[in-house]
């Protein structure tokens, strides 16, 4: 039983790190986040805590969202809601998190929620693999490209520049 | 599920351990435990037929290898030998699964890959059983460089010798590279030979620098005894095309697919390889804005030339992770598609080395997470072996016969 209180104490350190901020992708969660930012241009950026070329993208989008406050970004994790607590700890490490990136303009979270991952990726796009990182630039037109790869700062600075 | 239980509080305590450190890379480190011992059930399976035409399946449960087999073709299954005694992370989704593979002896083989908590570090692990699957040896490590960094992803092949090869990718050249400030593209693909039944392995040796870091390796043997290895192979500063090579003697590299795709992902798709008589049959998926999906080709020349690539499956379908095996001159091909709601997979058969293809045919569905489609055969009898979250494990004969397809499809 002095086990089960090291589980509870384990498990409580943990969900402190937990961020409610990170909202679970579900099925037709993606069409809802394309809805509410109708006429706005906006970043969608997928990745994955385990996806070796995402981190450059992460350092990009906190360099880009200091120079350009206020721009929209959605970050979607392709992990899993158990792996919340990792997801926060490295978004909060670039200040993309819900902690420490004040003034670093709205970055909103999400995570898949769903084990049928397949259908996930479909909704985002029927084109897309699930190669990671994967990167959705919306238009105010609603205009969509998508880029697979770790993106090119200049290319992706422009863009928000004409497009904020 | 008591087990399962109990891995996940021995989990939580390793955690916790490292949720107190501000080492911001252990608090990173926590990301591999949890998706492999904690996530989603792993339904990543492997089997194969022995010569008396048993089923053995490998399968991971609650950080355990279970070996289990099937006198029935996969109707009813034995109780699950545990291949590992004490719990590990083991590494078993997408392009990962434990393999297992027999010997004319009967002596059962398996490999999986183990993640350790550091991201993206694993190691190479073996074991063996020697009576029949009753029990089996203690795992032993075959990477022998044992710093906490990437040997994953490991390919396991037996010629008919009885030699026993494992391949893998392997982080430590790119590692020493960094250590002196230089450069390094991707990582090591690497490998390791047995020729006294598994009991140990020879010293490792290095096939080729500059692969892909997240990709499955393909492994066939070859007419003259040789395992052939094909994988995803980085060409100049970025372009992830796949790449060939022999185990044996000063391994060549040769590149085997032209199509370009320059991108700095991970794509998580591996290519396929089986091989019959003097025919290399490859299959993979790259996604160029040119040439898009998955593609199959043969090459009659042991891999320095290839027919022209044909396209398979419906690519606005999401066709992926294809199997491919070759029977003498019958072949077939494997593939999962995705229409938006329901996950298939379709397959197709060639009674000509690959030249000629018959018509593509739907094998099994499923309407949530499943493993990529693997092909086995039993003598002439082609199956699909598919692990699906739904349905669990199924093995479905494919037809023999286009015709007697046709007749039973609605």
């Amino acid at each position: 039983m002095k086990w089960l209180g090291m589980v509870l104490l384990a498990l409580s350190v943990n969900s402190a790190f937990a961020d409610a901020e990170i909202q679970p992708l579900l099925r037709g969660s993606y069409k809802k986040i394309i809805a509410a930012h109708v006429n706005k241009p906006f970043i969608v950026g997928l990745w994955s805590v385990s996806c070796t070329h995402c981190a450059a993208d992460l350092e990009m989008f906190e360099r880009l969202l200091k120079k350009y406050p206020g721009f929209n970004l959605v970050l979607i994790s392709t992990d899993t809601p158990e792996v919340k607590p990792v997801i926060a700890r490295t978004l909060n490490r670039y200040h993309l998190g819900s902690t420490g990136n004040k003034g670093l303009g709205s970055v909103e979270s999400w995570v898949f929620a769903d084990s049928y991952t397949e259908r996930l990726h479909f909704e985002v796009d029927s084109q897309w693999y699930g190669e990671l990182p994967r990167t959705y630039f919306f238009d105010a037109k609603g205009k969509v490209t998508g880029i697979s790869g770790v993106l090119n700062e200049q290319q992706t600075e422009s863009w928000i520049r004409i497009n904020r | 599920m008591l087990a399962r239980y109990l891995f996940g509080i021995i989990s939580c305590l390793l955690l916790s351990g490292a949720a107190y450190s501000a080492d911001q890379s252990k608090h990173h480190a926590m990301s591999k435990m949890w998706q492999t011992s904690l996530a989603s059930k792993q339904i990543s399976t492997s089997s194969v037929f022995d010569e008396q035409g048993t089923l053995w399946l490998a399968q991971v449960r609650d950080g355990h290898v279970l070996v289990s087999h099937s006198e029935d073709q996969g109707k009813t299954f034995s109780s699950a030998v545990k291949v590992n005694s004490q719990p590990e992370a083991v590494s078993a989704s997408g392009e990962t699964r434990p393999k297992i593979l027999l010997d004319k002896e009967g002596s059962i083989y398996i490999s999986y890959t183990q993640s350790l908590e550091t991201p993206y570090a694993g190691n190479i692990r073996f074991s063996r059983s020697v009576d029949g699957g009753k029990s089996f040896s203690a795992p032993v490590t075959v990477n022998d460089n044992h710093d906490s960094i990437t040997h994953r992803f490991e390919a396991m092949g037996i010629n008919k010798r009885g030699q026993i090869y494992l391949a893998w990718l392997d982080r430590r050249d790119a590692m020493a590279a960094k250590d002196k400030g230089e450069k390094y593209t991707g990582i090591a693909v690497y490998y390791a030979m047995s020729d006294n039944g598994g009991k140990s392995f020879h010293a490792n040796i290095k096939v080729a620098d500059h692969t892909c870091e997240c990709c499955r390796i393909a492994i066939a043997i070859d007419k003259m005894d040789t395992p052939v290895i094909v994988w995803r192979h980085i060409f100049g500063k970025n372009v992830r095309d796949h790449a060939l090579a022999r185990l044996g003697g000063t391994p060549q590299v040769q590149r085997v697919t032209f199509d370009n795709w320059e991108v700095d992902a991970c794509p998580h798709h591996g290519p396929d390889l089986s091989i019959s008589g003097d025919t290399y049959h490859l299959a993979w998926f790259n996604h160029t804005p040119e040439r898009n999906g998955l593609f199959y080709a043969y090459s009659v020349d042991g891999g320095k030339t290839f027919s022209s690539p044909i396209n398979v499956g419906n690519s606005a379908h999401q066709a992926s992770h294809a199997a491919v095996l070759s029977n003498g001159n019958n072949v077939y091909l494997a593939w999962k598609e995705f229409d938006g709601e329901v996950s298939e997979v379709y397959a197709m058969r060639s009674h000509d080395s690959g030249k000629t293809w018959g018509a593509v045919f739907k094998v099994a569905d499923t309407r949530d997470a499943s493993d990529h489609p693997m092909l086995v055969a039993y003598h002439e009898q082609v199956y699909l072996s598919w692990s699906t979250l739904l349905e669990g494990y199924r093995l479905i004969a494919l037809p023999q016969e286009q015709t007697m397809l046709q007749k039973k499809m609605p």
